[in-house]
C-alpha cells in the first residue's frame, strides 16, 4: 500500500475502493494458501486457543509480533498501544493480562518496546499534544525516574531516546510484575515470567535487556506484594 | 524456571533470527526503509486473540498496519488507551481507514452472553459488551445456539466501537477534511477469512461509510 492518493473525489472514491478491496483480496488468498499447505488448519483453530505467549507491544506497523517472531496464528496473545506501556489505572492492558494469565495461562509475558519509538520521542517533545498528554505523561515519567543517567548521556538526542526506549520497557515489565495476577499465577504455578526486549530496525533482530524476572519480583514485593488474598 | 518454560523463548528468539535473515534476503533494503520512519494507510482495532494476527491474515508486510488489539476489539468512549492510538493513527499518521475486526468464536463476546464473574477487572471491561447483549436480547434469543449468538454480540460490539470512533474529533474531521472512511470487519477463525459488516444507520456505498 503505497503511492499518493489523487486529489479529486472521483479518483479518491476509486482509490479508497481499491485499496479497500486489496486487503479482502490479499486475505483470500492467504486464507487458501495456509488451507493448501494444512488442511485443517482452520479447523483446528476453531477449537480454541492455548497461546504460551503474551506480547505487549507497540502499535507501530512494522513490528507485528507474530511475524517478527516467526509465529503461527494461535500461538500469541497480542496487546498493542502507543509506546508499549502498562498503566495501573488503565482497564484496557489490565483485562489483557489478566485474560492471558489467569484464563489462557501464558507460560511468558513479553514486554517489546522497539529504537525509533515515535511514542517517546513525542513523550520528549515539549507541546501539547492533547488526549495524547496523559498517555505519554507515562513515559515522561520514566524519564523522571532515571533522569540523572539520561541526562549524563553524551552527544546527540538519539542515544538519549534509545536509552529511554530500553528503560521504558524495563518499567513496563515491572508494571507488568506489580499485578496480582502475574504474582499469584507465579506463586502458585511458577509461571508466567516477564520478559522485556528491545526490536531494532537496522536489523530487524531482538534484543533481551536480560530483566532478571525472579531478582525483580523479590523487589518488586516488598512494596507490592500482592500474592495474599484475604 | 524449568528448562521447559524457557524453550518457548529459545523457540521465538531462534523465529525472529530467521525473520531477519529471510527478509533482508528477500529485500536487502527491507529494514532500511523501515528506519528510516512508518506510514501505514490502516489502522487495525481488533481482538487480542492469538488466533487474528492482523498483518498475517491479511497477507499484509510490516509497515502497513498500525495496530492496537485488546480484549473484544472495544473502543470505550472513555478509554485513553485506545483514544491515543486513534489520535496518533489519524492526526499523526495520517492513515486512510480505520477498520475495527472482530471475530467468530470470540472469547469476550462468549463471555457476554452471561453475567459469570470473571474478576472485577475483566467484568468492568466487558460491561459494555453485556449491556449490548441485554439491550439485543429478543433478537439474540431467536438465534439458534451459543455460537450465532456470540457471532452476533460480535458484531453488534463492532458496530458499537465504530459509533464511538466517529465521535471523536479527529476522526471526525479526518472524515470531512480529507476522506478517511471507517468500516467493520467479522474473521471468521474457522475458515480464515474476512467479511464486511454492511454499516447500519448510516450514508454508505460499497461498504464504505460516509459522513453524511
Amino acid at each position: 500500500m503505497s503511492g499518493e492518493p489523487p486529489s479529486n473525489p472521483k479518483e479518491v472514491r476509486k482509490y479508497l475502493q481499491q485499496s479497500h478491496d486489496r486487503i479482502f483480496e490479499s486475505n483470500r488468498k492467504w486464507a487458501s494458501e495456509q488451507k493448501a499447505k494444512h488442511p485443517e488448519f482452520f479447523e483446528k483453530l476453531a477449537q480454541g486457543q492455548s497461546p504460551d505467549y503474551l506480547w505487549i507491544g507497540c502499535s507501530d506497523s512494522r513490528i507485528p509480533a507474530e511475524a517478527v517472531t516467526g509465529l503461527e496464528p494461535g500461538e500469541m496473545f497480542i496487546h498493542r498501544n502507543i509506546a508499549n506501556l502498562v498503566c495501573n489505572t488503565d482497564l484496557n492492558v489490565m483485562s489483557v493480562v489478566n485474560y492471558a494469565v489467569r484464563h489462557l495461562q501464558v507460560k511468558h509475558i513479553i514486554v517489546c518496546g522497539h529504537y525509533g519509538c515515535g511514542g517517546v520521542k513525542a513523550a520528549m517533545t515539549p507541546k501539547d499534544m492533547g488526549i495524547l498528554n496523559p498517555w505519554l505523561r507515562n513515559i515522561r515519567d520514566v524519564y523522571r525516574l532515571h533522569e540523572a543517567e539520561l541526562d549524563d548521556i553524551p552527544g546527540d538526542n538519539d542515544k538519549k531516546y534509545d536509552r529511554l526506549v530500553e528503560l521504558n520497557v524495563i518499567e513496563q515489565a515491572r508494571n507488568v510484575i506489580k499485578t496480582a495476577a502475574v504474582q499469584q499465577s507465579y506463586e502458585e504455578k511458577g509461571f508466567p515470567v516477564v520478559h522485556g526486549w528491545v526490536f531494532g530496525f537496522n536489523d530487524g533482530l531482538l534484543k533481551d535487556l536480560n530483566i532478571n524476572f525472579e531478582g525483580e519480583l523479590e523487589k518488586i514485593k516488598k512494596i507490592f506484594d500482592l500474592t495474599k488474598t484475604e | 524456571m524449568s528448562s521447559s518454560i524457557l524453550d518457548a523463548i529459545d523457540r521465538i528468539v531462534a523465529g525472529n533470527r530467521v525473520y531477519a535473515q529471510q527478509t533482508s534476503e528477500q529485500d536487502p533494503n527491507a529494514f532500511k526503509e523501515w528506519n528510516k520512519g512508518q506510514s501505514p494507510e490502516v489502522l487495525w482495532i481488533g481482538c487480542a486473540d492469538s488466533r487474528v494476527p492482523e498483518t498475517t491474515v491479511c497477507n499484509c508486510k510490516p509497515g502497513e498496519i498500525f495496530v492496537h488489539r485488546n480484549i473484544a476489539n472495544c473502543v470505550p468512549a472513555d478509554d485513553i488507551s485506545s483514544a491515543s492510538v486513534v489520535e496518533y493513527a489519524v492526526t499523526h499518521l495520517k492513515v486512510k481507514k480505520v477498520v475495527v475486526c472482530g471475530h467468530t468464536k470470540c472469547g469476550g463476546a462468549n463471555a457476554a452472553l452471561a453475567d459469570a464473574d470473571l474478576g472485577q477487572t475483566l467484568n468492568t471491561w466487558l460491561h459494555p459488551v453485556r449491556e449490548l447483549r441485554r439491550k439485543h436480547k429478543t433478537e439474540l434469543d431467536k438465534l439458534p445456539d451459543d455460537d450465532a449468538r456470540s457471532l452476533r454480540v460480535a458484531e453488534l460490539n463492532v458496530q458499537q466501537s465504530l459509533e464511538v470512533l466517529r465521535l471523536h474529533p479527529a476522526v471526525k474531521r479526518a472524515i470531512n477534511e480529507r476522506g478517511l472512511s471507517l468500516h467493520g470487519m467479522i474473521y471468521d477463525i474457522g475458515a480464515g477469512q474476512l467479511r464486511l459488516l454492511e454499516a447500519s444507520g448510516v450514508k454508505k456505498t460499497n461498504g464504505l461509510w460516509s459522513p453524511n
